[in-house]
């Protein structure tokens, strides 16, 4: 099997910074000889970094959709790249932004000029995993097999993920950043983010657009700001505030698995002034070097190994572009190679009663899910993802597949049939599956090796290595 | 009782009662012996994530510990047991295949004896022919090779899946059958008695002691006797913790089509 | 030369000293399967009687391969000092047995008689060898060995460390190295037996061990046992190799079937002088096995003992660090079971030993044949009390890639402990420091692996 590589983008949209970079996977057979074959990626390289662009805002609260996708030009054109070059990668609208009303149209404008496959993909534990991975912590932990937790602070909001021997133990998201209160030249607030007021309020500190605030005030209220993050790990005890700025639609993060720390880094804006304070801490109008100098003093972190990142700033945007693509298993079966790619297609996951009915011919459980998340999602197409049946017999494979195919032509009419497997089956179900759609023009696809969670939305790339494998990217959210 | 059913017994109940040894924290066993310290047990874990060797096991002085000595005693007796049994006489009618046997006369023959295991008498070569259709494209056929178990844990789920592949790509398939006492060599004689176009053993493997149920396909185009074993094109880890049976067959129809379209098999069609 | 005897009545004609030399073996399925071995019992013994009294000329003029049709007849029979074998020449096979077992007979008696020894004197001897006998000749022909570190030396037992992955995982093979480094194994080598034949394959592993071998400062050397073409290109990559591997056969025609010839090794041996990481002049390792030149049909109609002596003639030729049989590896159709395998692993460590190269064994057997672990351990012991070089270790005797059973990790300390023997010096030195072994003895700190992981530092 020759070696592969695929060609990945990713976008960091920040609060306050927007970048690319893209890099080049190798995708190669790890599987030893005369066995079926395991793609996997096996190296990533970066080939090309953007710089740091400010991300354009109209007023307030709108992201410049048109600045943004200038930007974009000006920087596939620098790194030598076409759309249709690209076979994968992620844009990923972080921390406040994400929450603004325009989210959806950017990222639409932005697959259309990225690349086909290029996709919105968000929400904060994602990227507090993508983060992690593009800082370099979970590599640092499998290395050195410790536990590791790396905080990605940008402007609005701060990534927490926690690996252990390279596994992941928690993630979880705060509102605490390095643009959330802002000035003018004249010390003057601008800008004060909401979110920041109740720990405002916690240390005394008052803030009023238009007014200046002190240097002590200001230390106060950073370094409450790096006691929480503190906090957050189980570095120092909790406080109530602590839970209060969590950010909403994060996770909490789950401590329970953590014994101990043995190390931090820290990843994000606020990071590359904790590793090159910058000479004046209010250089840039907003709090984010006092935030980091406050992080270097904090008492919580004098207790753990606190270790340089591999990616400071880009560590998201590294994240995106090397770290959401997964390789399918290397047995799959689909009927027309033109149908890929294919997008945001959402998936059901069945119970394992329910698969096992299917196992056993009886759709009618299937059915009854299939038609309820279609109606209630208003989805055309729906990925079935089978995630309890292990091994199934030759029998219950036929079975499976004539349940399937019963409840899909209730349910998803006229639509192609996706299926995605836990284990190793999908070539002899999709095998099954056309063998019982004789004559029907009904497009199959049916892939396996993917970790798929309830809510998790699928992208699927062009097949590689001579139609082997396929890409895949496992997306927890999408906006609208 | 036959001594290979008392075997099977005493295996299933030792590896039975080891499994509830592992699940019990509070045996009597782990109480009295705790496993020793190690100063990183999260690092173990993640080391015994990355092999299938038998690490972290331990110790009693220099030598093993009795957990880990009875189940690798426990893994050695179902290996044998595997080599040295016939493969279930129900399975093979149950597929509705026939029977032949090589030049071997008995196990111990079939083990010492590698150049019989590959060479049928005439008698025999005449029943091949009688019974199966002549020239197919694909001739498919099962042997029990080195584990017995390897055909009764997987035949049932692989030859249906093959076949019913092979069919969907339009491809014709020959009569299936068994060969006891056969090497992978047989599979030459065959290809010649029936003029096949592309032959396809399953046959089980020299059990290791993770798994007695490992079975391979070998497959070649216009297999001749005495042609380089490079020219096979192999399968193997056919198993449910290796490629599952079903998807096996699922994936050999495949890699046949490709023969066929190909004309050529083993190291010359390419990883 | 008299081929004839009779025993117990009968008479017993022989026509050549190849069939009394094949019909003389103890029972082996190999040469059953060749068709050489004798009907039974008696004309077995009577086939060791003739040859006690054939004299060690007779042995000498009788190559099992033709001195014009192959380059290992012809490397052994031309590297005999003609002095000293005149001393021997003369003497019978029964009676050189016992001058090899005599008390008078020393350790340097032994070293001038290797001068006189080719492959079919060799094999000859060792068949009028009962266990014992084998045993005991070998304890007095000890063979030193220096690659980075010294093998071989009175009172040492080493071992390998074979960290073999089922698809070579390089964290996957790193974990059971530190398990095995941590039982106080891999003093004679680290060395993988890799899934994928490539270069580059090769080259990662190689450079891991390189890795682990720095940042522990372990006094060993490390080795990937891929094709010797393969193991070249990865050298000439740049991949820190201190030896090359490779299987041998008793003849050029079984060399030829592994894919390589004299010229190969010759051109290997050149390559590590100019790029090799190892500083000792021993730089080859090689593995052989009773009955693989049958299964490639290059044994010319000889045994598989003498067959296996060839190949220490042969491996003679190029200074090896190392040499070992795989003794239990090949299957039932050559050596049946345990009573076999033992016999063989005696027969070759006493060969090797006393064609004078660094010897030692691969206890192990497949699951296709009549022998389990306690066997395996009964040879080790035997081995260990007959002064081998070393053995091989993997984990718990599983070895999860190569799917056979070898010793145990723990094995190697249980035959120290047992035996009092220790591993090479500066490498229980290096055992002392981190505190894995004292007095020859593992420390309770022994058997914990993560003891090296977190600050490999990889």
């Amino acid at each position: 099997m020759a070696k592969d590589t695929i060609l990945s983008v990713g976008i960091d949209i920040g609060t306050s910074t927007t970048s690319m970079v893209v890099s080049r996977m190798t995708v190669a057979n790890t599987a030893g000889c005369f066995t079926v074959p395991h793609l996997d990626i096996t190296e990533k390289q970066i080939v090309y970094r953007s710089p740091i662009y400010t991300t354009p805002q109209l007023s307030g609260e709108l992201l410049d959709v048109k600045a943004l996708q200038k930007i974009l030009q000006t920087e596939y054109e620098r790194a030598n790249l076409t759309p249709d070059q690209v076979d994968t990668g992620a844009v990923i609208i972080t921390g406040e932004s994400s929450r603004k009303e325009n989210a959806q149209l950017v990222t639409s404008t932005l697959s259309g000029i990225a690349g086909e496959f290029v996709v919105a993909t968000a929400g904060p534990d994602l990227e507090s995993v993508i983060a992690a991975k593009g800082a370099g912590a979970q590599q640092l932990s499998d290395k050195e097999s410790c536990t590791v937790a790396n905080f990605d602070i940008g402007g609005g909001t701060s990534n927490i993920a926690i690996f252990r021997c390279g596994e992941l133990l928690a993630k979880g998201c705060w509102d605490i950043g390095g643009r959330l209160l802002r000035f003018d030249a004249a010390g003057a607030v601008t800008y004060v983010s909401e979110r920041l007021l109740p720990v405002a309020q916690d240390v005394g500190v008052e803030l009023i657009l238009g007014r200046p605030v002190d240097g002590p005030a200001l230390c106060r209220l950073t370094d409450r700001m790096a006691a929480l993050l503190a906090e957050a790990v189980g570095l120092l005890p909790q406080t109530p505030l602590c839970e209060i700025i969590r950010t909403g639609t994060s996770s909490p993060l789950d401590l329970s698995a953590v014994e101990h720390l043995d190390k931090v880094t820290f990843s994000g804006g606020v990071a590359a002034a904790y590793y090159d304070p910058p000479a004046d801490l209010f250089q840039y109008g907003d709090i984010g070097p006092a935030l980091a100098k406050s992080l270097q003093q904090a008492q919580g972190f004098s207790r753990v190994q606190v270790e340089k990142a591999k990616e400071t700033i880009r560590a998201t945007v590294i994240g995106a572009g090397s770290y959401t693509t997964t390789i399918s298993g290397s047995t799959i079966d689909f009927s027309d190679e033109g149908a890929f790619p294919m997008q945001n297609l959402p998936t059901v996951l069945p119970t394992a009663r329910q698969e096992q009915a299917a196992c056993e011919g009886d759709s009618g459980p299937l059915l009854e899910l299939l038609a309820w998340t279609a109606r209630e999602s208003d989805a055309q197409k729906l990925v079935i993802c089978l995630t309890h049946t292990q091994n199934p017999t030759y029998r219950q494979v036929g079975l499976l597949a004539e349940s399937i195919l019963s409840a899909h032509r209730k349910a998803l009419p006229g639509q192609p049939v996706l299926v995605s497997t836990r284990a190793d089956f999908a070539k002899v179900l999709g095998q099954a599956i056309k063998r019982r759609l004789k004559g029907e023009n009904t497009q199959v696809i049916c892939i396996d090796g993917v970790q798929i969670e309830p809510g998790d939305y699928l992208d699927l790339g062009r097949p590689i290595a001579g139609g082997t494998a396929i890409p895949v990217v496992v997306k927890t959210l999408l906006f609208g | 009782m036959t001594h290979e059913e008392l075997v099977k017994r005493i295996t299933e109940e030792v590896v039975r009662q080891l499994l509830e040894k592992k699940g019990g924290q509070d045996s009597q066993l782990s109480a009295k012996h705790p496993p020793l310290p190690v100063e990183n047990p999260a690092a173990l874990e993640q080391m015994k994530r990355r092999t299938p060797a038998r690490i972290g096991v331990g110790r009693a002085g220099p030598r093993l510990r009795t957990e880990t000595l009875l189940k690798l005693r426990a893994d050695h007796a179902q290996a044998r047991d595997s080599v040295f049994r016939d493969v279930n006489e129900g399975l093979i009618k149950g597929l509705g295949l026939f029977t032949v046997k090589t030049l071997c006369q008995d196990r111990n023959e079939h083990l010492t004896r590698p150049d019989l295991g590959r060479r049928f008498s005439e008698e025999t070569a005449r029943e091949i022919k009688a019974k199966c259709t002549l020239n197919p494209q694909v001739q498919i056929y099962l042997s029990d090779g080195l584990s017995s178990q390897a055909i009764d844990a997987n035949a049932a789920d692989i030859l249906p899946a093959l076949t019913d592949g092979l069919q969907d790509l339009g491809i014709g398939v020959g009569t299936p059958f068994f060969v006891q006492y056969g090497r992978v060599g047989a599979m030459d004689a065959i290809s010649e008695l029936l003029n096949a176009e592309v032959t396809c053993v399953l046959i089980g493997e020299r059990p290791g002691l993770a798994t007695a149920n490992s079975m391979s396909a070998y497959i070649a185009y216009r297999a001749k006797v005495g042609m380089p074993e490079s020219n096979r094109t192999v399968v193997s880890n056919i198993h449910s913790g290796g490629i599952p049976a079903a998807e096996a067959g699922a994936h050999i129809a495949g890699l046949i089509k490709t023969i066929l379209e190909r004309k050529v098999s083993g190291v010359d069609l390419g990883a | 030369m008299n081929l004839s005897t009779t025993l117990l009545g009968r008479t017993y004609q022989f026509d050549s000293v190849k069939q009394v030399m094949a019909k003389a073996n103890e029972q082996k399925s190999g040469d059953v399967l060749a068709g050489l071995a004798a009907e039974n019992d008696t004309e077995r013994i009577a086939a060791k009687q003739v040859l006690a009294n054939l004299l060690m000329r007779d042995l000498r003029n009788a190559p099992a391969v033709d001195y014009e049709l192959d380059d290992v007849t012809r490397m052994d029979q031309d590297g005999v000092d003609e002095a000293v074998f005149a001393t021997i020449a003369n003497m019978t096979v029964g009676e050189f047995r016992e001058y090899l077992l005599d008390h008078r007979t020393t350790e340097e008696d032994i070293k001038r008689i290797r001068r006189a020894m080719t492959a079919e004197q060799v094999a000859g001897v060792a068949k009028l060898m009962s266990n014992m006998d084998l045993i005991y000749a070998a304890t007095k022909m000890r063979v030193q060995s220096t690659c980075n570190t010294t093998l071989g030396l009175p009172g040492t037992f080493s071992a390998r460390l074979q960290p073999n992955h089922p698809t070579d995982d390089v964290e996957g093979i790193t974990a059971s190295l530190f398990e095995g480094l941590s039982y106080g194994v891999g003093d004679c080598l680290i060395g993988l037996n890799p899934v994928n034949d490539s270069a580059a394959s090769c080259a990662e592993v190689l450079k891991r061990f390189d890795e682990v071998k720095n940042r522990w400062k372990i006094p060993t050397q490390q080795c990937v046992l891929a094709h010797i073409t393969t193991q070249m290109q990865a050298i000439r990559n740049g991949a820190p190799a201190d030896m090359i591997f490779q299987s041998i056969a008793g003849s050029q025609k079984g060399n030829e079937a592994f894919g390589f010839t004299t010229e190969t090794v010759k051109e290997a041996i050149a390559l590590l002088r100019e790029k090799g990481t190892s500083k000792g002049e021993n730089v080859m390792y090689f593995e052989t096995g009773q009955g693989s030149e049958l299964s490639s049909n290059a044994h010319y109609g000889a045994d598989q003992v003498t067959m296996e002596a060839r190949c220490y003639a042969y491996a003679k030729q190029f200074k090896p660090f190392i040499v070992n049989t795989v003794v239990g590896f090949i299957g039932p159709e050559y050596l049946y079971d345990s009573k076999q395998v033992t016999r063989a692993g005696l027969e070759d460590h006493f060969m090797a030993k006393l064609t004078g190269i660094p010897m030692g064994c691969d206890c192990c057997y497949t699951n296709h044949m009549m022998a389990d672990q306690n066997d395996i351990e009964n040879l080790t012991m035997l081995l260990g009390a007959a002064g081998c070089n070393y053995v091989i270790g993997v984990p718990a005797s599983d070895d999860v890639m190569l799917n056979y059973q070898s010793n145990a990790y723990h094995d190697i300390a249980t035959v120290r402990e047992t035996l009092g023997l220790r591993p090479i010096r500066a490498f229980e030195e290096w055992l002392e420091k981190m505190g894995i072994m004292e007095n020859g003895k593992l420390t309770s700190y022994a058997g914990d692996a993560t003891i090296f992981a977190g600050k490999a530092g990889l």
